[in-house]
């Protein structure tokens, strides 16, 4: 079993190497837009365009051979050397860290909300299988994975905020995290986040119970006179964990990595997705670089954990197999 | 017929050399002679038609990549799609049974159909939405505004609200573009992103999931880890990176989604095609000398295909979700009306002017709806294992 | 014991009963489960499918009664019903289920629960299902011991060790912590008769307990059950489809079919005078009755449109005209400890038509494949060969 951790831990690292060297190439064979902006302001001084490069490559250490330039980048990666914002003015790591406090703020709320609520209409559904409340359920998880969440957002902003005025329509960064006015503005974010998260959690759930609702150690269970709670809990629910630990950290996190941009955006949150979409929009490469190793860096420690999780609680699972 | 017994076919209980005789080879024939004729239309709309010339000039129009792409898929869709199922008609029967009990996945097949026809067929022959900077803001018909809201109301004007008039049912966007048309067009942009990112996710899926199982060993193990560094980079911030480098167009969008989303159906595939590869009639292929490709296509195709339609459908929802989102946040493509793109339009007039937003929202989001009620009756009907329990 | 609705249900049930008694009488002793007009329906989309329609019978403390029929004939179905094991929705249970002098049917879930695996133990088809894979063996007999003692934790470990000694666990200490996977088939089932038994059962339901077995396995765990039975002195009802089986562990034979019962005795009786057409057709499927392994002909009825009159009339060779209507016959006594449901036996019809003129029926199924081949030409109609739905 350790031999399979300490192997899975390789092979994260390994993941995040090869990912990193990627971006590294695509970075490499792409024009450099901001050398093609100073060339084009040396041009138009009258300057040399050629020089300018030049001075702006030696300026970024652009000038090595491609092997060194491929291990600072490496070596600047893992030691947090991120880089320089030029749009915000300010190293990198330092608006991440700006950042990040927010996105967490909507962020932790919606996945315990959604992982608790989410299983257990999951469990409910599959356990009161083709009953009316299983069918509402089921149309609500239809309704959650198909409505688009920006739009939703929308909606939401427009009845609550601008026709009812109950919540504010710009969010208020400068409020004390712990106060009403903060959890007023978070209620909406945190509801759209949840919405999605909670559909496709059901679903899965639902899914996943079923196969046990109907197995026959569960029947065991019964003969041998365990009560409804004990035979949802230990029977149930124990077996369906080790798939639904997948869904949980994998396509959760996909999940609220791709919904925080819209969300920040919709909702105007200062945000890490906020960050990143800004700094693609303004040509900040470095920090776009920053803003999406992040979420990269989260989806392969996700994918470690989900397979550690699967260890931990499958014991049919081979270690020497994998 | 493949089987003699009054059980209900299956999907993957029809030989397809046996589908109506000679229809097979003919359908093949057919397929390949369009592939050739694409071909050289598409070599005479690169090679020797100019950029900005119309590839079509009697009909004005200048074939895209992204319609390159989605003339094939729309070939693939008929020669693999439409036509077994007008050969097999007790086929088509028996699973129209099946599909008619879920009445939310029949009406949902409608609504899809019309978007579909709608989006192709109809956007060659309306004009595209112009911009009328004089037309701005009209509201619905049905609805009014106050009549300062609309640069000029084209309706008439009650009590100082402007009404809205059938010229523009669903009003206009702050440039003074007709909601409707942009619906229309959207309706476009978004079967092709789903159907084209999709049939590039189906080849792929099927080819690596089969090979992998069937081949095993070394192959199955690179094909594998390959897919788990795939799954592990999350395709959303590929695109970011992509944009940011190349900038945002439709077609690479669709690239990245067709070319990186396969992963997690290539593995289903695989479990599935594992099963299978151990049957009988594939140790018998096999024991009789038929070479990889044409076991693989002959005998593990078919049999993960209902597999990998059910997931495939499942797949197109979240692509065009996908495409709507990525627009909405102005990293999709500038020159392409989608949904999302006129859904962020309308953000900043949300108190003025509801309907900007509002409406495309609403087709987007029965779209996503209707894909995903239709790919879970699909589920049901060619897949009931899937579904837990008994 | 005839529960169904026939014309003149009185006179037949009275005789039947009667019988019954005088079974007992002999060792004066009141049966420990007593079944009477058991219905079970599932409400399913294709219409009302009655799975038990009517079956009754007695288990008498310390004896083996078999459950036997093909698959689909609700033999399971009844099982899982005595203790309300049955999900409901979609199932429906119907009739009296008398324990011990308590009726299940009256008892609150709560109540039952002390009955589930305390005074009735359940043993099910499949090991490889029955058995929790996330937890260790170990402690799902521990769970078993628990939910009925107030053991403590160490307590019931060592009540779990000790029942997977008695079962024939090796090493019972050492594999306390094994997961389910780590253990063969045949050793699961043991597991799972374990668990059954953790709480001294006064009868043990098993459904099909070697089916899913190896020839030799089944033979161990057979063999077990029977040498638990003896230690233990507790009832067994096997549900089973195995002849074979029956021959070797049974005290006394239901034979049910589509939901009702045909017929039922003494082993003795059903094996050497085998009074329903249905039975006989049965063991004529033997192997060692003269030649090859056939199955019955014809198919189990339509479970949600059964036929008029008497079940098995479409696939029985001997149906007369008054087979075909009104409800499935009562059950008439043709000897002490045993009674048939079929109109041959009502006195008015000669069951020779059935039996033959020899009555003597070839022995045992393990007994050799002897003579006695003279009547076997009335019970099979023709070769149409249809393979039995059984596994």
């Amino acid at each position: 079993m350790y031999w399979y951790v300490a192997r899975r831990l390789a092979w994260a690292f390994v993941a995040t190497f090869i990912i990193l060297t990627i971006t590294f190439l695509l970075l490499e064979v792409t024009p450099d837009a901001q050398a093609a902006q100073l060339q084009f302001q040396a041009a138009q001084g009258g300057g040399s365009a050629e020089a300018a490069r030049e001075a702006y490559e030696t300026r970024r250490g652009l000038d090595a051979p491609l092997w060194e330039r491929y291990s600072n980048y490496m070596i600047n990666v893992f030691t947090l050397e991120w880089g320089w914002s030029d749009t915000r003015s300010q190293p990198v790591v330092e608006a991440i860290l700006d950042a990040y406090p927010y996105s967490l703020m909507y962020g932790i709320p919606a996945v315990l909300i959604s992982t608790v609520v989410g299983i257990a209409i999951g469990l409910y559904s599959a356990t009161h299988q083709y009953t009316l409340a299983d069918y509402a359920g089921t149309f609500v998880a239809f309704f959650g994975i198909s409505i688009p969440n920006f739009w939703f957002g929308i909606i939401l902003l427009l009845v609550f905020a601008v026709e009812l005025g109950w919540v504010p329509v710009l969010f208020d960064p400068n409020v004390p995290v712990f106060s009403v006015a903060n959890a007023k503005q978070l209620v909406l974010p945190v509801f759209v986040l949840t919405t999605a998260a909670i559909a496709s959690e059901m679903r899965y759930a639902r899914a996943e119970a079923l196969e046990y609702v109907n197995a026959e150690f569960v029947k065991t269970a019964k003969a041998k006179g365990a009560d409804g709670r004990r035979i949802l809990t230990r029977h149930i629910l124990r077996p369906a964990l080790v798939p639904l630990s997948t869904i949980l950290v994998g396509d959760l996190l996909g999940l609220i990595l791709t919904t925080s941009y819209l969300v920040e955006v919709v909702f105007g949150i200062p945000g890490l997705g906020r960050l990143s979409l800004d700094a693609i929009l303004n040509q900040d490469t470095a920090l776009v670089l920053g803003t999406t190793f992040i979420p990269v860096l989260i989806a392969v420690i996700g994918n470690l954990l989900q397979d550690l999780a699967y260890t931990i609680l499958d014991p049919r699972i081979d270690y020497g197999d994998r | 017929m493949a089987t003699e017994s009054g059980d209900p076919e299956r999907f993957e209980d029809v030989d397809w050399d046996e589908l109506g005789g000679l229809a097979v080879p003919r359908r093949t024939l057919a397929f390949v002679a369009s592939l050739v004729a694409y071909a050289l239309l598409l070599g005479y709309d690169y090679l020797l038609v100019a950029e900005d010339q119309p590839t079509i000039p009697v009909a004005g129009w200048n074939v895209t990549a992204v319609d390159w792409l989605f003339l094939l898929t729309l070939l693939a869709i008929v020669f693999y799609g439409v036509v077994p199922l007008v050969v097999n008609r007790r086929l088509t029967v028996h699973y129209w049974h099946q599909f008619r009990k879920n009445r939310a996945a029949v009406v949902s097949l409608v609504y899809l159909l019309v978007i579909f026809v709608v989006g192709t067929v109809g956007t060659a022959f309306i004009e595209p939405p112009q911009l009328d900077t004089l037309a701005a803001y009209q509201p619905p018909v049905y609805s009014s505004v106050p009549a300062d809201v609309p640069v000029s109301c084209a309706g008439e004007v009650v009590d100082g609200r402007c009404q809205g008039t059938w010229a523009h049912p669903f009003g206009t966007t702050g440039q003074g573009k007709d909601i409707l048309k942009m619906v229309v067009f959207g309706m476009e942009v978004s079967m092709q992103v789903g159907l084209i990112a999709t049939f590039i996710t189906i080849v792929l899926a099927t080819a690596v999931g089969t090979t992998a199982a069937y081949l095993g060993g070394y192959v199955d193990e690179v094909l594998m880890r390959y897919v788990d560094i795939q799954l592990t980079f999350p395709t959303f911030f590929l695109y970011l990176l992509l944009v940011y480098l190349f900038g945002g167009s439709l077609f690479l969008l669709i690239l990245i989604f067709g070319l990186t989303g396969w992963g997690a159906i290539a593995r289903l595939v695989r479990s599935e095609a594992l099963q299978r590869s151990e049957e009988e009639f594939v140790r018998a292929a096999k024991g009789a000398g038929a070479s990889t490709p044409y076991v693989i296509w002959r005998h593990l195709v078919p049999n993960v295909s209902n597999t990998v339609i059910t997931a495939a459908t499942l797949l197109i929802p979240s692509l065009i979700l996908a495409e709507a989102a990525l627009s909405f946040l102005g990293l999709g493509d500038p020159t392409v009306p989608s949904w999302g793109r006129v859904i962020a339009d309308g953000r900043g007039d949300l108190s003025s002017a509801w309907w900007i937003s509002t409406i495309p929202g609403f087709f987007l989001f029965f779209t996503i709806l209707a894909f995903n009620f239709l790919g879970d009756a699909l589920r049901d009907a060619l897949d009931p294992r899937q579904e837990g329990g008994e | 014991m005839s529960g169904n609705d026939s014309a003149t249900p009185d006179a037949a049930r009275d005789a039947t009963s009667d019988a019954t008694l005088d079974a007992t009488d002999r060792e004066g002793r009141n049966p420990l489960l007593s079944v009477r007009d058991l219905r079970v329906r599932f409400r399913t989309e294709e219409g009302v499918v009655r799975a038990v329609d009517g079956v009754s019978f007695d288990v008498y403390p310390g004896e083996t009664v078999c459950l036997v029929g093909e698959s689909g004939s609700g033999k399971t179905v009844t099982g899982e019903a005595i203790t309300r094991l049955v999900k409901s929705p979609p199932g429906e249970i119907e009739g009296e289920v008398v324990f011990d002098g308590q009726n299940l049917s009256d008892l609150s879930e709560k109540q039952l629960r002390k009955i589930r695996g305390g005074r009735i133990g359940h043993i099910f088809q499949n090991p490889q299902n029955a058995l929790n894979p996330v937890y260790t063996v170990g402690w799902q007999v521990a769970e078993a011991v628990r939910l009925h003692t107030d053991a403590s934790r160490k307590e019931a470990r060592e009540r779990a060790i000790d029942l997977l000694d008695q079962v024939g666990i090796p090493e019972a200490a050492a594999r306390y912590g094994d997961y389910p996977h780590e253990f063969s088939g045949g050793q699961k089932q043991r597991v799972v008769v374990a668990q059954a038994l953790a709480a001294n059962p006064d009868l043990l339901i098993a459904d099909e307990p070697t089916t899913a077995l190896d020839v030799t396995i089944q033979a161990q765990i057979l063999r077990l059950l029977a040498d638990l039975r003896e230690e233990f002195g507790m009832a067994v009802l096997l549900v089973t489809h195995d002849l074979s089986v029956v021959a070797e562990v049974a005290d006394r034979v239901v034979v049910v079919y589509a939901g009702k019962v045909m017929e039922s005795g003494d082993v003795y009786n059903i094996f050497e005078d085998p009074a329903h057409p249905y039975t006989r057709a049965l063991l004529d499927c033997l192997p060692g009755r003269g030649g090859e392994t056939r199955g019955i002909p014809g198919r189990l009825p339509d479970p949600t449109n059964p036929p008029d009159g008497c079940r098995f009339h479409p696939r029985c060779p001997h149906a007369l005209p008054e087979c075909r209507e009104g409800a499935q016959p009562p059950l008439y006594e043709v000897a002490d400890d045993h009674e048939v449901s079929c109109v041959y036996y009502d006195g008015s019809h000669d069951p020779t038509a059935i039996t033959g003129e020899a009555s003597s029926r070839p022995s045992f199924p393990d007994g050799g494949g002897g003579g006695g081949v003279s009547d076997r030409a009335n019970v099979r109609p023709d070769d149409s060969r249809e393979d039995e739905d059984d596994e």
